[in-house]
């Protein structure tokens, strides 16, 4: 939960969580509350957002690959958990330059997603039986960078420490998946996901994410800089987020096929 | 030798105590490996890759390319349903495919040397419907992507649906389901070769839980070699005492008198056991070659024993005197059993020279066991014939039975006499026939086939290469040649791409010439430092990107599309995205399609063309490579949007600078995949790559072929030096170079007749054929020895051949009789053994005994009735 980490000060949820509960005393908020904030702390900062990411993938031998991408978010709604979308735009390698990715994330039913190859000229739509194959190549999946929801695990607190809420989530649906639990680390003043630990169905780790580094941008704490391992694979992606603006007032026909093949160079420098 | 006789107690303690020593040299590591960490303990070894050396350049590049390329050894399970009409497309038999796959995928333990490490199962890389993806049309202009079986169908309809969408894919079609569609292969790829038998084992346990109509085959080179090391362990402990058993019979049949055979079976004993001590205890390895050290040196340790009590058998009778009979003995044997030791231990010892690790080592500690075998043969042979009493011999040696076999012996050689010319014609005969023969030879060889063909690794080899492409895996990589150019080289044409790259946007972009300029200065400077050109690249890169970050916002997309500029120029090495090279990839896949031998290959052209089609609609006339690189980047780029992205790191590294073709070959012989080395040689030959590109084969399959090659030629100088040392040898025992060269007739015709009838039958020369040439000089000389000596001695007490030939065809022939028979006979038990190489051997070396024995008596004496007058000239005075 995890790759883009546009804080949400929310002022009505973070009004209402105020209501519900003392947000600070930490103890009592129940774990569902905190599984939403981090939801929320992690995808849907402000209106919307942009970074320009650089990901560096960093196979078992050592050799590195690296990408660089703008990526674009709006939120359709405003509540926090609500539908969303998002739209990648590839600088490099020079071979994949122009290229696009575009995802509607919607939470009642199957996201859209949408890719666009310029050497091809051809936009396609994209099915996939599941939202955990990997984001072009590297350590991350889909649903690291698009949000997994709130409804699909099974949340139980399983300690508080100093800095963190410690949360175990277990699929509803595990065959839709491939880990049989995860645990993550939730700093309790950032609600952003510090650590998150995949176990497998032999209850073993084989993937772990980790945030490197936090900044704060127009308010919201925001990850900057953010590491995926594959232990199975012994690989590891570094994805750097620099540029982060919430707030900027993207238009919406930007989410459309339309501007795949014309992308909004404005937005993208 | 007095010395001997009068304290045979000594020699007996000595020899129990040095045996003692090197058993416990080698047993004590072995069984407490932490009290004795000086020492080496037991180490079993099947892997054939061991033929080479480790530091041979193949081997070095096999395993190379296996991290490069993050490539395991696989244990290969094909699940086949012939009672089915879809085969195991079904629901029944797909549901137990996928529970299978769970199970394999649960085959993983800690690593005893590095409990933090797993060993077994390599999960993320395993070839089952379950952890595969699919691509396939999700109606109006989407293409879909999901595993192909995600869970096991509810419906035979499901079920078949599967099989369709899996046909579609090149790389799963005849490599994952067969291309009859009836059956399913899981590949498992093992961190390595060791885990193969626990993995397969595990896997047979849990198949035999199943009922229904399935069948189950394992296989791989790894299983094969895994399964050859248990097997030889049976032989080891079957064959090898079985031989002895049987020698101590024949023994007993010729001798009568146990307490005169007992020393011969623990002077075999004792050099065994000498031997394979000090192998273990000088940190070599059982092997599948060294496995075989027992069962060398036990009939051969008997051989000396054997003569000195067949003649102590004769002479005892003449003095009915223990001591002064032995020393008569020993005086007339001594000469002839150095020599015949001396010559056997050369044969072995000459397999040294051979490239082969594990041929040496054979060659070298059967040397050594021999050699061990004469010393204590002529000390504790007589000191233990003092220890008999003198009851015992009462009647030994008593010539009742003897006159028969003297009759028979006598009459052969009455005929050697009188038939001399018809015998030497008749061998000459032979002989032109096993040239004809030795022509005809085969040199192949296959681990598969190291089995018997009942074996269930045969069986499941011969089911799967009927369903599949094929199951022994070779790799053919290709890599760009890289120019030897510095940073600094290379400089100029680095600058003039960039500067026309910034001519073109100029009119976009104003401030891209300011930014050129200082990019300019700077990668002046890094040039001059810069290590290669990778490093150049990436020091410009990182001084771009720094410049991106901090630069002023005007100046910002004149950065970005410098440094576009930059990848673009670094990308023109990634020589494996050009169509043109991708197609000349398919073609050369087309190419091998024609010898026969190669069922199917997959390489990165295929998953570009599939992923091309799936691209555009799915249409067969889309199954091609793109028209760009770029177009190709973004077909894999997509390609890698899947469930195993790390797939593609398979075929080709992370640069686009070497690529491997993965070729399934439906025979593992040597000869079929030389004939592939051929095929493409031909083609690189008459088809110039579009690149310049290096190619070079890897993968067990090719490694087995490179060692069957080497030892081809290396047992073939082994044979020639050591036949060179023979005869030197000969002409020092017999102070003559004619009767140096006569020594050397019989065996020479004998090893010509055995190639000749392995050509002839068409044998394949394998390992241990080739390994029987040493064998068989060093053993067959020993009769010619024997029998030269005495005929020598004979001619001079009774002055003409025609009088010696009777006394010759008396004692010294039935000695060398007697000795091919025991000998031979005591190799037959390894046709118990249940693995063919052993099998191979027992049948030969029993075959060269009788034909060396035979050529022996029956060629020698005819030389010498012809050849008389020379032989005897100077002898006669």
């Amino acid at each position: 939960m995890k790759i883009m980490k546009f804080y949400s000060s929310m002022i009505v949820g973070l009004a209402f969580f105020a209501f519900a509960t003392t947000t600070w005393a930490g103890e009592t908020l129940s774990v569902d509350m905190i599984v939403k904030k981090t939801i929320g702390a992690s995808y849907y900062s402000g209106k919307d957002g942009r970074a320009q990411v650089s990901m560096t993938m960093k196979d078992s031998q050592g050799r590195k690959r690296k990408r660089r991408f703008t990526i674009l978010r709006r939120n359709v709604t405003e509540q926090t958990g609500g539908d969303q979308q998002f739209y990648v735009y590839f600088h490099r390698p020079a071979d994949v330059n122009k290229t696009v990715f575009m995802v509607w994330k919607k939470v009642e039913q199957q996201d859209e997603r949408w890719l666009y190859l310029p050497a091809l000229d051809l936009v396609k739509r994209i099915a996939a039986g599941d939202e955990r194959t990997s984001f072009v190549g590297s350590d991350f999946f889909y649903e690291d960078v698009s949000g997994r929801g709130f409804d699909e695990d099974k949340h139980t607190l399983l300690e508080t420490t100093d800095n963190y809420y410690v949360v175990e989530n277990r699929p509803k649906n595990p065959k839709a998946v491939e880990f049989s639990t995860y645990t993550a680390w939730i700093h309790k003043k950032t609600f952003l996901p510090v650590k998150i630990i995949y176990y497998n169905n032999r209850n073993e780790e084989y993937r772990v994410y980790e945030v490197l580094k936090v900044g704060t941008v127009q308010g919201y704490p925001t990850i900057t800089q953010a590491r995926m391992k594959d232990l199975r694979t012994k690989s590891e992606t570094l994805i750097s987020y620099s540029k982060v603006q919430y707030d900027i007032g993207l238009p919406q026909e930007i989410f459309t096929e339309r501007y795949l093949r014309n992308p909004p160079r404005k937005y993208l420098r | 030798m007095n010395r001997i006789v009068n304290h045979p107690k000594i020699v007996t303690f000595l020899m129990i105590f040095t045996t003692l020593v090197f058993a416990l040299v080698a047993a004590l590591p072995s069984f407490w490996p932490e009290s004795f960490p000086m020492l080496h303990p037991l180490h079993v070894d099947t892997d054939p890759e061991n033929m080479l050396p480790e530091d041979e350049s193949s081997r070095v590049f096999h395993n190379q390319m296996k991290e490069t390329l993050s490539l395991n050894d696989l244990v290969v399970l094909g699940i086949v349903n012939e009672k089915h009409p879809e085969g195991v497309f079904n629901r029944e038999s797909l549901k137990k495919i996928y529970e299978l796959t769970e199970y394999a995928k649960t085959l993983q333990w800690p690593d005893p040397e590095k409990p933090e490490e797993k060993i077994g199962v390599v999960e993320v890389d395993l070839l089952a419907p379950s952890t595969v993806d699919s691509m396939s049309q999700g109606g109006l202009g989407t293409v879909k992507f999901e595993w192909l079986m995600p869970s096991p169908p509810e419906s035979d309809t499901e079920a078949l649906a599967i099989r369709k969408k899996a046909k579609r894919i090149p790389f799963l079609n005849g490599t994952l389901i067969s291309e009859d569609g009836k059956a399913i292969a899981l590949y498992i790829p093992l961190t390595s070769k060791e885990v193969s038998h626990e993995v397969a084992t595990a896997l047979q346990e849990k198949i035999a839980t199943y009922t229904g109509d399935e069948q189950y085959f394992i296989t791989g080179l790894p299983v094969a070699e895994d399964t050859f090391g248990v097997e030889m362990f049976k032989q080891m402990a079957i064959s090898a005492p079985i031989a002895m058993l049987i020698i101590f019979i024949l023994l007993y049949l010729f001798f009568k008198k146990l307490a005169l055979i007992i020393s011969p079976m623990i002077v075999a004993m004792v050099s065994v056991v000498s031997t394979m001590g000090l192998l273990i205890a000088s940190g070599n390895t059982i092997h599948i070659m060294s496995s075989m050290i027992p069962i060398f040196i036990m009939p051969i340790a008997v051989l000396d024993a054997i003569h000195i009590l067949s003649e102590f058998f004769d002479r005892y009778q003449e003095t009915k005197d223990r001591k002064k009979t032995i020393l008569q003995v020993m005086k007339t044997l001594s000469g002839p059993m150095l020599y015949t030791s001396l010559t056997t231990a050369a044969g072995f010892g000459s397999l040294a020279f051979t490239p082969i690790p594990p041929v040496q080592t054979f060659g070298l500690f059967i040397a050594f066991g021999v050699m061990i075998a004469w010393f204590w043969t002529i000390t504790f042979i007589p000191a233990s014939i003092m220890f008999i009493n003198k009851k015992t011999l009462e009647n030994f040696g008593l010539k009742q039975s003897r006159h028969q076999k003297k009759d028979l012996l006598a009459g052969l050689g009455r005929t050697t006499y009188n038939h001399a010319k018809s015998i030497l014609a008749g061998t000459l005969i032979l002989t032109l026939v096993a040239i004809y023969g030795i022509s005809q030879i085969r040199i192949n060889d296959n681990p598969i086939k190291w089995f018997e063909a009942s074996h269930p690794i045969r069986v499941a080899d011969k089911v799967l290469n009927e369903h599949f492409g094929g199951t022994y895996m070779a790799y053919l990589s290709l890599e760009a040649e890289t120019l030897d150019e510095s940073a600094n080289q290379y400089l100029p044409a680095f600058l003039k791409q960039l500067s026309a790259d910034a001519d073109e946007v100029q009119d976009f972009i104003p401030s891209i010439k300011d930014v050129f300029t200082s990019l300019e200065n700077e990668a002046q400077n890094l040039a001059q430092s810069a290590q290669s050109k990778e490093d150049f690249f990436d020091r410009i890169e990182n001084f771009v990107e720094t410049a991106l970050d901090a630069g002023s916002e005007e100046k910002l997309e004149a950065w970005d599309e410098i440094l576009l500029s930059i990848d673009k120029v670094r990308q023109q090495g990634a020589i494996f995205k050009q169509p043109e090279v991708l197609n000349y990839i398919a073609e050369l896949q087309d190419h091998l399609l024609t010898t026969g031998i190669v069922g199917k290959s997959n390489s990165l052209s295929d998953i570009v063309k599939t992923v091309h089609r799936e691209l555009k609609l799915g249409e067969e006339q889309a199954f091609r490579i793109p028209d760009t690189s770029n177009a190709v980047a973004q077909t894999l780029i997509t390609y890698q949007n899947s469930h195993r992205p790390q797939d593609l790191w398979h075929f080709v590294t992370p640069d686009y600078r070497m690529t491997s073709l993965w070729i399934q070959l439906k025979s593992g012989d040597n000869l079929d995949m030389e004939k592939v080395l051929v095929a493409v040689d031909q083609f690189f030959e008459e088809n110039p790559p579009p690149q310049a590109l290096q190619y070079r084969w890897f993968g067990l399959t090719y490694i087995n072929s490179v060692w069957q090659e080497k030892m081809v030629t290396g047992m073939l100088y082994a044979f020639v030096g050591s036949f060179v040392i023979v005869l030197v040898m000969m002409v020092i025992l017999f102070r003559s170079l004619l009767w140096g060269l006569l020594a050397m007739v019989p065996l020479t015709v004998t090893i010509g007749l055995i190639y000749g009838v392995i050509g002839l039958i068409g044998k394949d020369y394998d390992m241990p054929v080739a390994v029987l040439s040493s064998l068989s000089l060093g053993l067959s000389v020993d009769y010619a020895i024997h029998f030269l000596a005495r005929s020598r001695s004979l001619q001079k007490e009774h002055g003409s051949w025609a009088k010696a030939q009777s006394a010759v065809f008396g004692d010294p022939t039935r000695a060398i009789v007697r000795n091919a028979i025991v000998v031979g006979v005591g190799f037959l038990p390894l046709l118990a053994a249940p693995l063919v190489p052993y099998q191979t051997v027992g049948v030969f070396i029993a075959a060269i005994l009788f034909t060396a024995g035979v050529a022996t008596i029956l060629i020698l004496p005819a030389l010498i009735r012809i050849m008389e007058p020379w032989l005897f000239k100077k002898g006669q005075k």
